[in-house]
Formats: structure tokens, sequence, C-alpha cells
């Protein structure tokens, strides 16, 4: 008798405490819009998320439209206020399309958190960014530890692109502070400017020792070009990204590094951000995520 | 295929999504049915206006760019009222149309062709226009068109009732299926064929102008890259809708009721967290299937 009756308590303990937790878990419920679905780099940011809030018992809602279309994106964060999620986490295609959407999330109470790029709107309470002149920075490094003299080119993106300067002056600080010559070639993120640009200099410039490219893709075009040229042996090229076919061309050798944003880790950080806001708790303004160095010895943890 | 038919399938899918979200029953989220399915219901007005009349203009989407910019361009660096911002991209997108039907009837070069040209070098236009300028930021009076989904509903039924009288009730209107019924009947009954033409592609470009005007408003920034396969998702709405896709028959009324068919799955699917790859699948289904329902019937009978 006492026996069974220890039995109930304890059974009854147990579901009163699986019962609070699972109606903890499902009284959050958070939708994501991130930049498309055919995006590899923003494909881990969502896998990321998602596992992150599976972790802590939360609904995620995954609101994002198959490519990058900024219209798209806006319907989806009404939808999602419509719906009255708890908080919403945004990876805008165009940060300008959300004052409307933004104001009524705040006159609902629900927050917001941006991803990857910042939103200028007082409703998001949070920022979860790559820090590019960081993560530039380990490129710039890398580069100087590898090149003692000589000349560095680095092939840019757009000019007055944010993401572009930054990334440029990550490596241009760390090469100039080493004493190593920079010069600077804005190449719009095109892949046949980077291989023009590329020869060009090779043909006319031989103290360049190393190029830096601020995006994956380009150092590809610069590996092309140095390739046709023979020199490809002489130079450091690094990247800026970690795509899939540099992986290989660093595994092969001959592309020398590359730096990888860290998308699982900015997934899961705005999804944490996201819920301490919701939970009331302090949450900082701007989460700064570092790059990840890949060169020869650790890029098969990465393929 | 009837209209009621249309309406007893979009009521169907409706309740399916009714009885499996319980967030789905909220009057807000009708509304957001409403008010996201109105800039591209706009675009296909007058993509059924065109199809009906045996047309096909595969550039609107591009003209929808090149409205946009324009605007933009008028309204964030010319600082120009609101009224002429609006009226001069209205003009534009209907010139757009026009000329359109003007190369096609004099050079007799298929439709497919010629708006198919459009589509690439309207879209160059745009970028042209923009030249990577920031065009955002527009007068509040501005925003009030496409803000909300009161004000684009407003402008959806408008559109569409008088695109709807002007099918019904008007001789050019009239003409649309006569001359996309039978072509040569019609020209042996002496219908005006090429000028008729001309106006329908210059409807369809206004339209998809005033789409574009409620566009940049909703968003508050222009660029050329809006309005991508936007014909495609309009030819979608008047298929699903029931017009022909040959011509001669249909009706604008049915058009609303095929885009908001599409954004009702949209809006169903997303709210029951199946995301826009699957979302897409379905509608593809729904267009063959539309259609194929169609052509058994008429098999039938």
């Amino acid at each position: 008798m006492k026996f069974s009756k220890l039995k109930t308590a304890i059974v009854a303990s147990v579901i009163a405490v699986g019962t609070v937790g699972t109606a903890a878990a499902e009284d959050l419920r958070i939708a994501y819009t991130g930049y498309s679905t055919d995006n590899t780099f923003w494909i881990g940011v969502a896998n990321a998320a998602a596992e992150e809030a599976k972790k802590q018992g939360i609904e995620f809602i995954d609101m994002t439209a198959s490519s990058p279309d900024s219209a798209a994106q806006k319907d989806a964060v009404d939808r999602a206020i419509d719906m009255g999620v708890d908080g919403i986490i945004i990876g805008s295609v165009d940060n300008r399309a959300f004052d409307a959407s933004l104001d009524a999330a705040a006159a609902k109470g629900i927050p917001v958190v941006a991803v990857d790029t910042a939103i200028d709107h007082s409703h998001v309470s949070s920022l979860v960014q790559t820090d590019n002149l960081a993560a530039a920075g380990i490129a710039g490094d890398f580069i100087t530890g590898k090149v003692k003299d000589g000349t560095v080119l680095i092939l840019g993106g757009s000019a007055g692109h944010q993401t572009g300067n930054a990334r440029r002056d990550g490596v241009k600080n760390a090469a100039e502070a080493a004493g190593l010559d920079v010069i600077f070639q804005i190449c719009d993120w095109q892949d046949a400017c980077a291989f023009e640009t590329t020869t060009n200099f090779l043909q006319s410039n031989p103290d360049i020792k190393a190029i830096f490219s601020a995006w994956d893709p380009g150092a590809l075009a610069a590996v092309s070009a140095a390739k046709a040229l023979n020199k490809l042996d002489d130079l450091v090229i690094v990247g800026f990204d970690g795509n899939p076919a540099n992986l290989v061309a660093i595994a092969e050798g001959e592309q020398t590094a590359t730096i990888k944003q860290d998308n699982t880790r900015m997934g899961a950080e705005s999804v944490k951000n996201l819920v301490s806001t919701i939970k009331g708790e302090d949450a900082p303004k701007v989460v700064p995520i570092d790059g990840i160095l890949i060169t020869a010895d650790n890029v098969a943890e990465f393929q | 295929m009837q209209i009621w038919q249309v309406i007893a399938a979009l009521a169907v899918i409706y309740l399916i999504f009714f009885i499996l979200s319980p967030p789905f029953r909220s009057f807000d989220t009708l509304l957001s049915i409403f008010g996201q399915a109105s800039i591209l219901a706009v675009l296909a007005c007058g993509t059924t206006i065109v199809l009906i009349s045996g047309g096909l203009d595969l550039s609107v989407g591009s003209i929808f760019a090149v409205v946009g910019v324009t605007v933009g361009i008028l309204l964030a660096e010319y600082e120009l009222p609101v009224w002429v911002a609006v009226a001069g991209g209205l003009a534009l997108g209907a010139l757009l149309g026009a000329l359109n039907g003007t190369i096609q009837v004099l050079t007799k070069v298929p439709a497919f062709i010629v708006t198919l040209g459009g589509l690439t070098a309207y879209k160059g236009l745009a970028e042209i226009l923009a030249s990577g300028r920031d065009l955002s930021r527009f007068p509040e009076s501005f925003q009030a068109i496409g803000s909300g989904y009161l004000m684009p509903m407003a402008i959806m039924f408008v559109t569409a009732l008088s695109t709807g009288l002007f099918l019904t009730k008007t001789r050019l209107g009239n003409r649309a299926f006569a001359i996309g019924g039978n072509a040569e009947v019609a020209r042996l009954a002496g219908v005006p064929i090429a000028r008729s033409r001309i106006y329908y592609y210059m409807l369809g470009g206004l339209l998809a102008g005033l789409a574009a005007i409620m566009e940049i408003s909703k968003l508050n920034f222009a660029m050329p890259a809006r309005g991508q396969s936007y014909e495609l998702f309009a030819i979608a709405a008047v298929v699903i809708g029931g017009t022909s896709l040959f011509g001669g028959r249909g009706g604008v009324g049915k058009t609303l009721i095929g885009m908001l068919i599409m954004q009702t799955i949209i809006v169903g699917l997303s709210y029951m967290g199946v995301g826009t790859s699957y979302q897409r699948i379905a509608i593809g289904v729904i267009i063959i299937m539309a259609v194929y329902w169609d052509v058994w019937r008429r098999s039938v009978r």
C-alpha cells in the first residue's frame, strides 16, 4: 500500500514535471526569415538556428523565400506578426524594407533580432554579425606569417560597400603593420575582374607575393590566373567565405587559405539572443562573430 | 470553367487550412491574404486583358522594374510631388506596353519573342536607370499607397472592377474576346485588330506600372531587381482562375480568385511551417490541375 502510494507519487511528479517542461517549451514560437534557401551560407545559418531552437524546446518556423526577394521577405515578416509569434529573426535581403513591419512588431511587442545585416530601426533589439574587420585581420596575420617582404594584392568588392571595405582594411592593416606594400583594386565582386587584375599585376609586378580576394570565387579566379602564368607555387592566395569549391582548391594546395564566416554560430547566437530578449533578460546589442581560418591543415574538417 | 467553380475551389482550400491551423482562423489572416495578393493581382488584371485578346506579354515584370526605378528616381532624387511621380510612372508603363504591342503589330514577330526581347531589354533599362543609386525613403504620402493591407486591397478591387467593366461594357474591351477567339473572323467583321492589340498591351503595361508603384511604396525603396518572374505568377493566376491561355474566353474576376487561391496556399502552408520550396511545388501542381480540369470538362461535354 505504502509502496504503491510512493509509486503513484513518483509517477504523478514525473508527469507534472514533464508537463511543465513541455508547457514551457510549447510556450515559445519564433519565426526566422533569412536571405534565401538557395544559398549555402544561409542554409547553414537556418539549420543552426533550427537546431538551437530544438535544443531549447522552442517551435521554430522558417519562412525564408527560395530566392532573394525583399517583397516576399517583407510579406513573411508581416505574416509572422499576424500569426502572433513570440519573436522574429531577420537576415535581410534589403535592410530598407522593414520600417512599417517593425513598427507593427513594436506595437505588438514582438522582439526582432537581425542576423548578418544590420537593420536601421529602433525596434531591432540586437544584431548578430560576422566581424569582417577582425575576420579579415586573421587573413592578414596569416599572410604576414607566410610572407616577409614584397607586396600584397587585394582584390576588393564594390566601392563603398561596408563588408568589402572591412575585409580590405583587415588585411591592409595587418600587412602594412608588418612592413609589406599593399595594392588595392576594386573588382565589384566580379570573378572576371579578379582574373584580369591578377594577370595584369603578376605580369607587371614581380614583388607580389600574396593575393587576398574579399570573396572566395575571386580567389579561385586568382588561382587560375596565377596557374596560367606558372606563378602559383610562389604565391600565397587567401579568399573569404569558405565556399565548397575553394575548400577543394585548398585541399589540393592551389589556394592557400580562406576565412569562413561562422554561420553555425550566427544561427545559434541569433536564437539565443532572441530568446533572452523575449524572456526580458539582458541581451547584447551586437554579437560579433569571429571568422575561422581554413588552411590545408584543417580543411578536411569543413568538407 | 465557371467562376463559381473557382470560388468553390478557393473556399475549399481556405476551409482546409482553417481546420488544420488554429492561427489561420483569425480575421487578420484573411486580411493579409487579400493584402499580400493585391500587387500581383493588379498586374494580373492587365495580363488577363492581353491573354483574352490572344496576346502574351512576358515583359510586364521588367516594365514593373523600369517603372519602379523611375518613380523612385522622381521621388528620391528630383523630389517631385507624389502625384506627378505616380502619373509619370503610370504613363511610362503604358508607353512601354504600347511599344511592345506596336513592334509586334508592325513586325509580325510572335508575341512570345517580342515580349521576351522586352523582358531582357527593359530589365537592362531598369539597371541603367538605377545605376547603383540608393532610391529609398519616400515621402509619407507616397508610402500610404502600398502600406498596410487596406489601401492595396482597395486599389486591387477598384482595378479589378474597372478592368472587368472595360472588358464587358466597352466596345474596345468586347473586341478583345472577338480577336482572341478568332482573329480571322474578327478581321472579316471589320474589327481594327492591330490598333486594338496595341491598346491591350498598353493597358497591361499601365497596370504593371501601377503594381510597381504599389510595391515600391510598400517596401519604401526601389531596385531594378524587383518584378522578376512576376509575369509568370500573373499568368499562373490567370490560368488557375480559368481564363484560356489561347484567348477568347475568361474574365478578370476569375483572375482575382486565381490569385487569392495561390496566396491562400502560400499563407496557409507557411502557417503550418511548410517552407517556400514546397509551396512552389504545390502551386505548380495546382496550375496543371486547373488547366487539366478545364480540358477534361470540355472533352466530356
